[in-house]
């Protein structure tokens, strides 16, 4: 059972599809894992892609703490090097457009739709 | 009140002076979020909605309470439900101070806790003062498991 796991587990696995690089995240997004969020955006962004896309499709729970590591990448990353995430449900996508997100990076509710738009 | 520091039943959920910092909050957030599961009937975006709002509440207790004095405080999160008014009530209290707005939301990163319990709750009051702060969170037309989505007792108004 959830309460059983000593800690918020999340997983982001990296892999890059032509110029972009894309984080599948997995799990929970909160203030003690958000950080690891944060280092990846920075590592894919090092390998100077055309666009970073941050996948929460398997993201069950994401918080403020996420939230705002989205923002900031924002922020860091190079103009023109493009920031989408994929988010979709009432963990993600719904918090993320009651705060504004949504209207600071490219939000979208496949991982389809995030590759198009950023390779468009 | 219960005398021990958990409280865990079909209108009460209450974690007394449970230690203000993020790995307690995260695990005080699953075990209200089983709890809501195990007692209610609530649709994906109602729980969503409600165990996020409360991880903030928390969040800033454990990350903002005791930051001032650098040492470790206690926060309290108390869930109570009135059936008859369909409501929940959540309350998490701490005795520390937190920063305030301004330079919380001058930083990119930060800032989003307060307006996100004030979306995602029917009615949220942040109260500080120098003896701490109260977060007091309200949902309407919560219904408990098993009973019928809207079912109210007899002494409700009509044309509601």
């Amino acid at each position: 059972m959830a309460s059983q796991s000593a800690a918020s587990q999340c997983t982001i696995e990296r892999r890059r599809v032509g110029e972009i690089e894309v984080l599948s995240v997995a799990g929970v997004v909160d203030m003690l894992t958000a950080s690891q969020l944060e280092e990846a955006i920075a590592a894919a962004a090092k390998d100077s892609p055309q666009g970073v896309i941050v996948d929460l499709g398997a993201v069950d729970f994401l918080a403020s703490a996420g939230m705002g590591i989205l923002v900031a990448a924002r922020h860091e990353l190079p103009a023109a090097v493009q920031l989408a995430v994929v988010a979709d449900g009432p963990a993600t996508s719904r918090p993320l457009k009651l705060v504004g997100i949504a209207d600071v990076v490219g939000l979208h509710a496949t991982l389809d739709d995030a590759l198009a738009a950023v390779a468009a | 009140m219960s005398t021990s520091g958990t409280l865990c039943n079909s209108s009460q959920f209450a974690r007394v002076d449970a230690v203000a910092d993020p790995q307690s909050a995260a695990r005080i957030r699953r075990e209200f979020s089983d709890w809501l599961r195990r007692y209610f009937t609530l649709d994906a975006t109602k729980i969503s909605d409600i165990v996020l709002a409360v991880n903030e509440a928390m969040a800033n207790a454990a990350e903002f309470a005791y930051a001032a004095v650098n040492r470790l405080g206690t926060m309290n999160v108390q869930a109570q439900f009135d059936g008859r008014a369909a409501t929940l009530t959540v309350t998490v209290t701490d005795q520390g101070a937190w920063r305030t707005a301004d330079a919380a939301t001058k930083e990119p990163k930060r800032g989003r806790g307060l307006p996100l319990m004030h979306a995602l709750a029917d009615r949220a009051a942040v109260d500080s003062s120098q003896a701490g702060t109260r977060v007091c969170l309200e949902w309407n037309h919560v219904t408990a498991a098993g009973a019928q989505p809207g079912q109210r007792t007899r002494s409700a108004s009509p044309g509601r």
